[in-house]
């Protein structure tokens, strides 16, 4: 999204707008400044070189483990019964990406840009994730498929080293998950519900298998299980996660809404016994909303699983630290409820979707983690279903809250804490709506001190408007009161009033010194 | 606690504040929740081993929320579990109407579950005949009826418990056992898909 930001920008140079590769055509940021063509043919280049390096790892494997099978097995030489399957140029997957006529590319996919954008526009929200998915499909940006090829070498990597501790076996497994892989990838076009049902058959021939290599261990059946899950749903994620096939997409549209318009429910309504005034209650619940939206970041399901488990500890702690004694489940669902509406995780639905379809059955039935997502099931299909019964509020007060015509207000009455805790009878909604409550509180004082200001300023003026008036009407009076009179003037010489002039001695007369 | 793996799912279900809770947190921890403690952060799932005869089966032990509001979403909770144990309290005769009502899901939805019908609060009714709402033979003749074993517990004293949690793991394992044999008979139980993930409770 930043790219497209940085695409509407206003400094751009005409030369930056040609493709990188000097081509002629114009290029684009997502396509790291390359044109469609250009960029196409890199990104075929690096998938391709994964694609070897991967059936390069793999051979390796193999070839060392024939090695080691041949040398324990001394001069008992096989002949490669098991040979590796005959190598494809490129997965079929890629094919549908290979050259056609660059022109007509270039048309449909500035259309499929355009329309995403103009979407984008139009949706009310930033976390549309999925459209971002699909878009991802027709163009996947470079700097994120090469994230993700990353990690799938990684784990790629992890699991031919898992499997090198089980030798001979180990070679059967790869062998196995790349067969299928390979068959999976040729089958896009399934529902959903066949695909989940091919993973979980091969899940449960795999799982057999080792149950009777490892003699019903089931503990070691376990642990192999675990890295077959992660191998094979990090390669299939990209196509099965959220497929065009279902309307997960429109359900997480439909949820992310639903969660929206129930903005206004108070932990007071569902009767969550957690008092986020206390600082560590409220870390706890920072902290589980993070987890349940870390969820949507990770590819396998069991990690998927253990977000929603380590949420749902956070949401454990929380609760204990209000009530002072550890949560049962008529605690916890309305919590994990309250978390969920405050959280609205990313495409929820298609996550449920995910794990209920391509999870190891045996973690998801019987497990903590089994318990803790089935909670979260509870929970959206509590949101979904949600009503003023459900609230213990009428319907019309549910109504009003609906349209958002009122919002409850966090003294009202009827709600009273179900707690024996520390409520100081009414007790704020929560600390925003208290601190929004106190803003408002603050704002009304303002004006009223404001409006008393404005009084005091207006008649200051009208004093100071008055003011001259009364000086002049003043002047006025005393001008009238002591008239001015106007005495005949009396000519006079300066001496003529002089009568004691023979008294005064005479004039000094200049006497003059001779020298 | 996650990595314990769990043979047996067993789900607690009754009205809100029957005493769910404090069955688990009795049978598990031994002990009746008089004030705060903290060795524990929820009570909510709990893996227990037990033993049975030679072997050891864990069960998972899955609370649930009683409140009636969450009554529509129950059957996913108790989607795949081997046992239910219904609770109701004796002293509340509406618990057990509420009782009856899972009882009747259970048999709708879930037939591979066994029910395990559990009185609660013996203690207040042994204190006090007077409270007692339910009568001990109405509650067995509904528990033969719907083929389910009957307890009267209290999680104060501890008298029955383990009892009860005991009964419902040596009937799983026996269950278990005929479905492994069932298996390699070759019959078809129209189960095969859920074999591995149903009956591993081997020699651990």
């Amino acid at each position: 999204m930043s790219q497209r930001t940085e695409r509407r920008g206003i400094h751009v140079d005409q030369s930056d707008l040609l493709c990188k590769k000097g081509c002629g055509y114009y290029g684009n940021a997502a396509w790291q400044g390359l044109c469609s063509k250009c960029w196409r043919e890199e990104y075929q280049r690096v998938r391709q070189k994964q694609i070897q390096d991967d059936w390069a790892l793999a051979e390796k494997l193999q070839r060392e483990e024939e090695a080691a099978y041949a040398s324990s097995h001394g001069a008992q030489t096989h002949p490669q019964s098991a040979a590796p399957a005959p190598q494809p140029q490129g997965a079929p997957g890629h094919a549908s990406l290979g050259p056609f006529s660059k022109f007509e590319e270039k048309k449909t996919n500035e259309k499929t840009r355009k329309v995403t954008t103009v979407k984008k526009f139009f949706s009310p929200s930033s976390r549309t994730a999925p459209k971002k998915e699909t878009q991802e499909g027709k163009t996947p940006s470079p700097s994120i498929s090469r994230h993700a090829s990353f990690d799938t070498d990684q784990v790629s990597k992890d699991f031919v080293e898992f499997l090198k501790n089980l030798q001979k076996p180990g070679r059967e497994i790869h062998k196995q998950c790349r067969t299928f892989i390979m068959n999976m990838s040729s089958k896009k076009d399934l529902g959903a519900d066949e695909l989940s049902e091919c993973v979980q058959d091969f899940y449960q021939n795999m799982a057999d298998r080792l149950m009777s290599h490892f003699k019903g261990s089931s503990e070691s059946v376990e642990q192999v299980m675990d890295q077959v899950e992660k191998y094979i749903m990090s390669r299939l994620y990209k196509s099965v996660f959220c497929p065009e096939t279902t309307d997960d997409e429109k359900k997480d549209l439909a949820t992310q809404k639903r969660i929206r318009a129930l903005h206004w429910v108070t932990i007071q309504m569902l009767c969550v016994s957690m008092d986020e005034e206390i600082p560590e209650v409220s870390e706890n619940v920072v902290k589980a909303i993070t987890d349940i939206i870390e969820i949507d970041s990770k590819r396998v399901p069991r990690d998927k699983l253990r977000c929603i488990t380590s949420c749902s500890k956070n949401i454990f702690s929380a609760i204990r630290i209000t009530k002072n004694e550890p949560a049962s489940a008529d605690d916890f669902l309305p919590a994990l409820i309250y978390i969920v509406l405050k959280a609205n995780p990313p495409r929820l639905q298609s996550n449920i979707q995910y794990i209920t379809r391509f999870c190891n059955p045996s973690r998801l039935m019987t497990g903590e983690d089994g318990y803790y997502f089935t909670n979260l099931c509870c929970a959206a299909a509590f949101i979904e279903k949600l009503d003023a019964q459900s609230l213990n509020l009428s319907p019309e007060e549910f109504e009003r809250y609906m349209s958002g015509q009122a919002s409850p207000r966090f003294n009202s009455s009827e709600v009273d804490w179900p707690q024996t805790g520390p409520a100081p009878g009414v007790a704020p909604a929560n600390p925003v709506l208290a601190q929004l409550n106190h803003n408002l509180e603050l704002l009304s004082g303002l004006s009223s001190r404001q409006e008393t200001l404005m009084e005091a300023a207006q008649s200051l003026q009208a004093d100071l408007l008055s003011w001259p008036e009364g000086v002049q009407r003043e002047v006025q009076d005393i001008l009238e009161k002591y008239p001015l009179e106007i005495l005949p003037r009396t000519a006079s010489a300066i001496d003529a009033n002089n009568i004691d002039n023979d008294n005064l001695p005479p004039p000094l007369t200049p006497q003059v010194f001779a020298g | 606690m996650s990595a314990m793996r769990v043979d047996a799912k067993v789900v607690m279900l009754g009205k809100e504040s029957v005493g769910k809770t404090s069955l688990v947190e009795r049978y598990v921890h031994h002990r009746f929740l008089v004030g705060p403690y903290q060795n524990t952060i929820g009570a909510a799932f709990v893996a227990k081993p037990i033993q049975v005869g030679e072997k050891v089966i864990t069960l998972g032990i899955w609370d649930t929320a009683g409140s009636e509001r969450y009554e529509a979403m129950s059957r996913i909770y108790y989607r795949g579990a081997r046992a239910a144990i219904v609770c109701y309290d004796l002293t509340d005769s509406s618990s057990f109407q509420r009782a009856r009502f899972w009882v009747k899901e259970l048999q709708n939805c879930e037939e591979h579950c066994k029910i395990y019908l559990c009185g609660t609060k013996n203690d207040l009714v042994e204190a006090d005949r007077s409270i007692r709402q339910i009568d001990y033979h109405d509650a067995q003749d509904f528990a033969e009826e719907i083929g389910a074993q009957h307890f009267e517990t209290s999680s104060k004293t501890g008298n029955n418990v383990d009892d009860l949690f005991q009964k419902v793991a040596e009937d799983y394992n026996s269950t278990a056992f005929q479905y492994m044999t069932a298996e390699e008979t070759g019959v078809d139980l129209g189960q095969k898909k859920d074999s591995y993930f149903y009956s591993c409770c081997h020699n651990n």
